[in-house]
């Protein structure tokens, strides 16, 4: 097929090289590919994308057009084939080229980390790009690593044309410069939030692990550390005994609005909250649950009993009822239906006569 | 125990009739499996007319929405009478499904 722009016979030539080359780079773009990605996955190295691709001849065209001379062969090009993985965070683009260092040979005289290029004084397109070759040999590749942020810059940058011909007046450089700036400190930021939260994960894992509870402050993140202890399984084993049942395992994470609804702050609270209400939990769920013959049960049953009976205890009966249903299975008027009921067999409860 | 399978506004119908126990679950499993093997399609259980649901049926519902989930079907629990709907609150299992 005839490029669409007019290249001279040397570029001619390396078109032709290129063409015949094509089915040794179409297996070279699939084998570079399957082999990042094999170790990125290994790694649990999650990207926002992983793109490859053959270079078009409408862009090969263009360079050649451009700078065509510079080239004695089609190998000189080193993009023909090009994969780019970008990463949400700095820190893994420097992961992203550590295995690329391990699994590919480098050729670091064309590669540039073009992180560094800039003067002190300057901001503008992050990016590090590695050539590579498979280690079993054949033609080179190109490797882009960058994160999201750079990939949206570089992106339009290109979109906008910087690198035309036309001069763009200093006035707009400045502002995209400025922007530049500004996407870096983001990056930058966005990598020391994640470090600062993982440690503070760390950090609360270790508190739940030795029984602090009461320093940890009750959140999404902490709750799920909490549940990890299993807090609710003795209680679930104790109604599950009225019928032998079996535990159906659901998640409790849904249950976290009720409890701090509740004014439960700390995972502490929440231990007292268990502690407290556990024995008139089993009585209640006993109530229900000894006249039927079921025998299956969702591991959600002991945590759902202990806040019905703490919302008894706090004398706000049905409405009280009605709002953990809400909360936990949408609002509905059948929900008051089952308050209702609740609140029938409930009404025998010792706690209960406690409070009349 | 009678069950019918129904398309309705692209829906998966079941109904159900009848009472839905450790006798009628065999057959009412099989019944079902359309509703596994289906995708990309909300499923509705009509209860409207099941007198009674036991353990056994209990497993069949959380088979169904064990299967959906995973594809990002949502199965819905239509016309459910008061008294199995206590069924699923005293068990724990009323805030897994969603209720028409």
């Amino acid at each position: 097929m005839e490029s669409p722009l007019k290249l001279d016979p040397h570029g001619e030539s390396l078109m032709q090289q290129f063409r015949e080359m094509l089915p040794t780079l179409k297996l070279l773009e699939q084998e570079a590919y399957e082999q990042l990605h094999r170790v990125l996955d290994e790694q649990d190295i999650y990207v926002t994308a992983f793109e490859h691709r053959i270079k078009s001849e409408h862009s090969l065209a263009g360079k050649l057009e451009l700078k065509g001379a510079k080239y004695k062969s089609i190998h000189d090009i080193t993009d023909l084939v090009g994969l780019r993985v970008i990463t949400f965070y700095t820190d893994e683009v420097d992961k992203v080229a550590a295995i690329a260092k391990r699994i590919f040979d480098i050729d670091w005289k064309e590669s540039v980390d073009k992180r560094k290029l800039h003067q002190l004084n300057s901001f503008g397109y992050n990016s590090l790009h590695y050539i590579c070759r498979l280690k079993t040999g054949g033609p080179r590749f190109e490797l882009q690593m960058r994160t999201a942020l750079q990939h949206v810059w570089s992106t339009i940058e290109h979109d906008i044309g910087y690198k035309n011909d036309v001069k763009i007046p200093n006035e707009f450089i400045r502002q995209f410069n400025r922007l530049a700036g500004m996407l870096e400190l983001i990056d930058d930021e966005f990598s020391r939030l994640r470090l600062v939260l993982t440690d503070y994960r760390r950090q609360v894992q270790s508190l739940v692990k030795n029984g602090h509870l009461n320093e940890v402050p009750l959140s999404a993140d902490t709750f799920r550390s909490y549940l990890e202890l299993h807090p609710f399984d003795r209680l679930n084993r104790r109604i599950a005994a009225v019928n032998q049942a079996e535990i159906y395992t659901v998640s409790l994470v849904p249950f976290l609005s009720l409890l701090e609804s509740f004014g439960l702050k700390t995972l502490g609270d929440v231990q007292d909250f268990i502690d407290n209400n556990s024995d008139d939990a089993y009585q209640l769920a006993l109530s229900h649950l000894a006249i039927t013959d079921i025998d299956i049960l969702s591991s959600s049953a002991a945590l759902q009993y202990l806040c019905m009976v703490y919302v008894l205890k706090h004398g706000d009966g049905r409405d009280g009822l009605k709002s953990i249903f809400d909360k936990i299975n949408g609002e509905s008027d059948a929900n008051g239906m089952l308050a209702d009921l609740m609140l029938e067999q409930a009404g025998t409860q010792p706690f209960i006569q406690k409070k009349l | 125990m009678n069950t019918v399978l129904k398309e309705e506004n692209n829906d998966l119908v079941m109904y159900f009739e009848g009472r839905l126990d450790t006798a009628s679950a065999p057959e009412t499993e099989k019944a079902v499996a359309p509703l596994k093997e289906s995708s990309g399609r909300d499923i509705i259980l009509d209860c409207s007319k099941l007198d009674y649901i036991s353990s056994a049926g209990l497993r069949i519902f959380l088979s169904i929405l064990k299967s959906a989930k995973p594809k990002g079907d949502h199965v819905y629990i239509r016309g459910i009478s008061d008294s199995i709907r206590a069924v699923f609150a005293m068990t724990g299992f009323v805030n897994l499904f969603e209720f028409k």
